[in-house]
C-alpha cells in the first residue's frame, strides 16, 4: 500500500475524531445534571413552591436562616420568602452577590451583607437607600449596628445578626479578668511561665482576623479611622495608633503571642485554647460551648475558663470589633416593596431575632438582650453596646488589605513601623472615595 | 480485518473523487471553518471583551470610559512592579529547576531497570494532583502547628510570614509538582533518539557526558522547547500556590493573583481587565519568542516530510 492513501484515510479518521469530540463536548455542556452547579456556588433551600422573593444570605448558620424564613412564610402564605444559600467564606458570598448585581441577572431581592460592605453596595448602586426606615430601627437596634448599616448619614441596609469579642480566661490560673491591656500582659506571661504554656492567643494570620485584632487594639487605645463627616482619615491623630502597635510588636518579641499565631485564624486559636495550651484568647462567642465540652467535645478546659470583655488600654469600659450581618435591598429586585418589609420585618420582629438569640446567634434588637437569663449572653449585650462597627466605606476591602499588608511585617519586625503606620493613614484617606 | 481492507480503496476513490471536485485545501479549509469559529468564540470573544472593558472606569452599575487610563495606572502602580517581579523570580527559579529535576527524572526513566513501568508511575504521581489540592497539602506542610518542613529540616524558618522563605516555600512546592510533566515530555524526546548514534559514539571513544553533551541534547532540542515553552507560559500565569500560601498578599502575589485582586477584593473591573490585558500580553510575547524558535524546527521536518 502506498503512503498516500493511508495519509489520506488517517486524515478522514482525525476529521471524525474531531467531530465526535465536538459532539460530546457540546452534549456534555448541555446536559450537566442540575443541583451539581449549583452545589458549587450556593443553592435554595427549597422552602416554597411559590417564591414571591428571594433572600440571598450566607450558607453559615443555615439552620438559623431557614428557621427565620420559614416563621416569614408561616405569617405571611400570600409573600414567601425563598433562600439562597451562598458559600460560608464572605469573600464568596460577597463575589457571589456582585456576580448576580454586575451581570444584571437580579435573581436576589433581599442581600445578606456582611457589615463592612454598606459603603461599597451603596457606592456601587447595588442597593436601594432605606432612610425612610430609620425611625423604625432607633433605638430598637444596637447602634453599633446601626452605624454599620449607612453611609455618609443613609441608611442602605438594616441590622440583622451581631457578633462580638470576648476575652476568654482561664480560671485556676487567673483569679480576676484584667481591666487593662498591661495587666493582661503581665498576668498572661507570669501564668504561662508558671504553667509552661502560652499567654494569648487569637486571630493572627494575614486576614480580615488581624485587622479585628489589630483595630480592637487601637479603638481601645481611644483611636478613631475617620472624622465625624467620614471625609478624612484620623488614623495618626493621637498616639493610638502607635500604642497598638507596640504592644503587638513587644509582645511577640517577647513571646506574649503563642508560637504559630502569626497564622492562626478563629479555629486554630479555639483548638489550642481548649487542649489547655494558653492562658487567654480573644475568640468569638461560638467558642463557649465546645470549650465547656458539649456534644462529646474534647476539652481540656472544660469548667476551667470564664469571659470577660476584651480590656482597653486606660481600664475604663471595653472594646470589640462588630461582626453580624445586615439586610439589604437589591437594586435590580422587582418587588422592592416587599423586600424592604421583609429587611424590617427581620430587623424589629422579637420572635424572628429571638430564634437567633436561641441558636446563640447575636441578635441586633436591644430587647433580646434585656430578657436575658444567660449571664454570658446578658454581658454580650453590654459588649454589643459599646462595641465599635469597622467603619463600612466603600473601599473597606482595600483598606483592610492595605492594613495586612503594611501591619502585619511590621508586626513581625520585618518592616518599619512607622512608614507602615503612615501607608495605613494613606489607604484610609482613599478607602473613603472607593480608590 | 478483511472488511477494513476491502473498504480501504472505496474511502480512498471516494476521498480523491471529492478532491477533484474541489480542490483538497478549500475542503480542508471547509472542515476547518466550524472549529475555526468554535475557537474564536470561545477564545477571541473573551479576550477582545476585556480589552474593551479595560478602556472604561467601572464601579458597579457606574461605568466612564477612560480610554488607557487603566493601563497608565497600572504602569506606576507600585503593586504591579512588585507583581511583576514575583512572577519572573518564580518563573525563572521554577523552569530551571524544573527542566533540571525533570531532566534527570527522564534520564532515570530511559534507562531499562527492574521496575522501570513503577518508577514512571510513582514518578507522575504528583502530577496527577489537583493544583489548588497540593497547594493547600503544602501549606499546611509549611505551617508552623505542626511544623512539619521544619521537624524534618531541623529547622526554626517562619516558611508562611516571611516573604523570601514562602517564595522558596512555592517555588519547591511547583517544582514538586510539575517536574514530572517536563520529565514526560523529554522521555517522549528521548525515546525518538536511535540507539545506532550512541553506539557509534561508543566506538569513537566519546565518554558519558560527551554522548550526552553531543547527541542527546542537540537532538533533544524540540522536546525542550516544547517543555519550556509549556512551563514559562504556566508559570507566568501561575495563580494557585502563590493565592493559597498568602492569599493577596503583596509578599507572594503574581501577576495573575494582583489582577484577581482588582476582580474579587477590590472590585475595579476596569483596573482589572487592564491588568490582566497585560498579562496576556507578556505572557503572548513569551509564547510567541518559544514559538518562533521552535516553529523553525517543525516547519522544517513537515516541508522535509511533504518532499518526501
Amino acid at each position: 500500500m502506498s503512503a498516500l492513501p493511508w495519509h489520506r484515510r488517517h486524515s478522514w479518521r482525525a476529521g471524525g475524531a474531531v467531530l465526535a469530540t465536538l459532539v460530546l463536548t457540546l452534549a456534555t455542556a448541555c446536559g450537566e445534571p442540575p443541583g451539581q452547579e449549583s452545589d458549587a456556588e450556593g443553592e435554595s433551600a427549597g422552602l416554597t413552591d411559590d417564591p414571591q422573593f428571594v433572600w440571598a444570605v450566607t450558607g453559615a448558620d443555615r439552620h438559623i436562616h431557614e428557621d427565620v424564613a420559614r416563621l416569614w412564610n408561616e405569617n405571611n402564605p400570600e409573600q414567601q420568602v425563598e433562600v439562597f444559600f451562598l458559600a460560608p467564606t464572605a469573600d464568596e458570598q460577597r463575589q457571589a452577590m456582585f456576580q448576580d448585581l454586575q451581570a444584571q441577572a437580579g435573581e436576589f431581592d433581599v442581600l445578606g451583607l456582611d457589615v463592612i460592605w454598606t459603603g461599597e453596595f451603596a457606592d456601587f448602586g447595588y442597593v436601594e437607600s432605606l432612610e425612610d426606615m430609620r425611625g423604625d430601627i432607633e433605638d430598637v437596634s444596637l447602634p453599633g449596628a446601626i452605624d454599620s448599616s449607612q453611609w455618609k448619614q443613609e441608611l442602605y441596609a438594616l441590622p440583622y445578626s451581631s457578633n462580638g469579642a470576648f476575652l476568654y480566661y482561664r480560671t485556676d490560673l487567673i483569679d480576676e479578668p484584667p481591666t487593662t491591656w498591661d495587666e493582661l500582659y503581665e498576668t498572661g506571661m507570669e501564668a504561662a511561665e508558671e504553667e509552661g504554656i502560652s499567654p494569648f492567643v487569637g486571630q493572627g494570620d494575614q486576614y480580615e482576623g488581624f485587622v479585628v485584632t489589630y483595630l480592637e487594639m487601637f479603638w481601645s487605645a481611644g483611636g478613631e479611622l475617620f472624622d465625624e463627616s467620614q471625609e478624612n482619615s484620623t488614623f495618626l491623630e493621637g498616639d493610638a495608633a502607635q500604642t497598638a502597635l507596640d504592644f503587638m510588636v513587644e509582645g511577640q518579641e517577647n513571646g506574649f503571642f503563642a508560637e504559630g499565631f502569626d497564622s492562626m485564624v478563629e479555629d486554630d486559636a479555639r483548638a489550642l485554647f481548649q487542649s489547655g495550651e494558653a492562658v487567654y484568647m480573644r475568640n468569638w462567642p461560638y467558642a463557649v460551648p465546645l470549650l465547656e465540652g458539649e456534644e462529646d467535645e474534647e476539652s481540656a478546659v472544660a469548667g476551667d475558663f470564664a469571659v470577660a470583655p476584651l480590656p482597653t488600654f486606660t481600664g475604663e469600659g471595653s472594646t470589640s470589633a462588630l461582626g453580624g450581618l445586615n439586610n439589604a435591598v437589591s437594586s435590580l429586585s422587582e418587588n422592592k416593596e416587599l423586600a424592604s418589609e421583609f429587611v424590617l420585618w427581620a430587623a424589629t420582629d422579637p420572635e424572628a431575632q429571638a430564634i437567633l438569640a436561641d441558636n446563640s446567634l447575636p441578635p441586633t434588637m436591644l430587647s433580646a438582650y434585656e430578657e436575658a437569663d444567660d449571664p454570658n449572653f446578658e454581658m454580650l449585650g453590654d459588649i454589643l453596646a459599646e462595641a465599635h462597627a469597622r467603619p463600612p466605606v466603600p473601599g473597606y476591602n482595600s483598606l483592610s488589605l492595605e492594613i495586612q499588608d503594611n501591619l502585619h511585617p511590621a508586626f513581625l519586625g520585618q518592616e518599619d513601623a512607622d512608614s507602615a503606620l503612615q501607608a495605613v493613614d494613606t489607604a484610609a484617606d482613599d478607602s473613603l472615595d472607593g480608590e | 480485518m478483511s472488511d477494513s481492507t476491502d473498504l480501504a480503496p472505496d474511502v480512498a476513490k471516494a476521498v480523491r473523487r471529492r478532491a477533484d471536485g474541489l480542490g483538497e485545501r478549500a475542503i480542508g479549509r471547509i472542515f476547518l471553518a466550524p472549529s475555526i469559529a468554535f475557537m474564536a468564540l470561545l477564545a477571541l470573544f473573551p479576550v477582545f471583551y476585556a480589552v474593551w472593558m479595560s478602556l472604561y472606569d467601572i464601579r458597579g452599575f457606574n461605568r466612564d470610559l477612560v480610554g488607557v487610563e487603566n493601563y497608565v495606572s497600572a504602569l506606576t502602580d507600585p503593586g504591579f512592579w512588585n507583581a511583576a517581579q514575583n512572577t519572573l523570580v518564580f518563573t525563572v527559579a521554577s523552569v530551571s529547576l524544573e527542566f533540571v529535576v525533570g531532566m534527570a527524572f527522564a534520564l532515570i526513566m530511559h534507562q531499562a531497570f527492574v521496575g522501570r513501568g513503577l518508577t514512571r508511575a510513582v514518578i507522575l504521581v504528583p502530577w496527577v494532583i489537583p493544583t489548588a489540592v497540593a497547594a493547600q497539602v503544602w501549606r499546611y506542610m509549611f505551617d508552623h502547628n505542626p511544623g512539619f518542613v521544619n521537624a524534618v529540616l531541623g529547622t526554626e524558618i517562619n516558611w508562611l510570614r516571611d516573604p523570601a522563605w514562602s517564595m522558596v516555600g512555592i517555588i519547591s512546592a511547583d517544582v514538586w509538582k510539575t517536574a514530572p510533566f517536563v520529565a514526560l515530555l523529554l522521555l517522549a524526546g528521548l525515546q525518538t533518539i536511535p540507539k545506532d548514534y550512541y553506539e557509534a559514539a561508543k566506538m569513537d571513544g566519546a565518554n558519558v557526558f560527551q554522548r550526552f553533551w553531543t547527541i542527546t541534547l542537540p537532538l533533544l532540542r524540540p522536546a525542550i522547547v516544547v517543555a519550556l515553552l509549556f512551563r514559562t507560559v504556566d508559570a507566568l500565569r501561575m495563580f494557585d500556590f502563590a493565592y493559597v500560601f498568602s492569599g493577596y498578599s503583596n509578599s507572594l502575589a503574581t501577576l495573575s493573583v494582583y489582577s484577581q485582586r482588582f476582580l474579587v477584593a477590590e472590585p475595579q473591573l476596569g483596573y482589572a481587565n487592564a491588568l490582566s490585558t497585560v498579562t496576556f500580553v507578556i505572557v503572548m510575547l513569551v509564547g510567541l519568542a518559544f514559538i518562533s524558535r521552535m516553529g523553525r524546527h517543525m516547519v522544517g521536518d513537515v516541508g522535509r516530510k511533504e518532499k518526501r
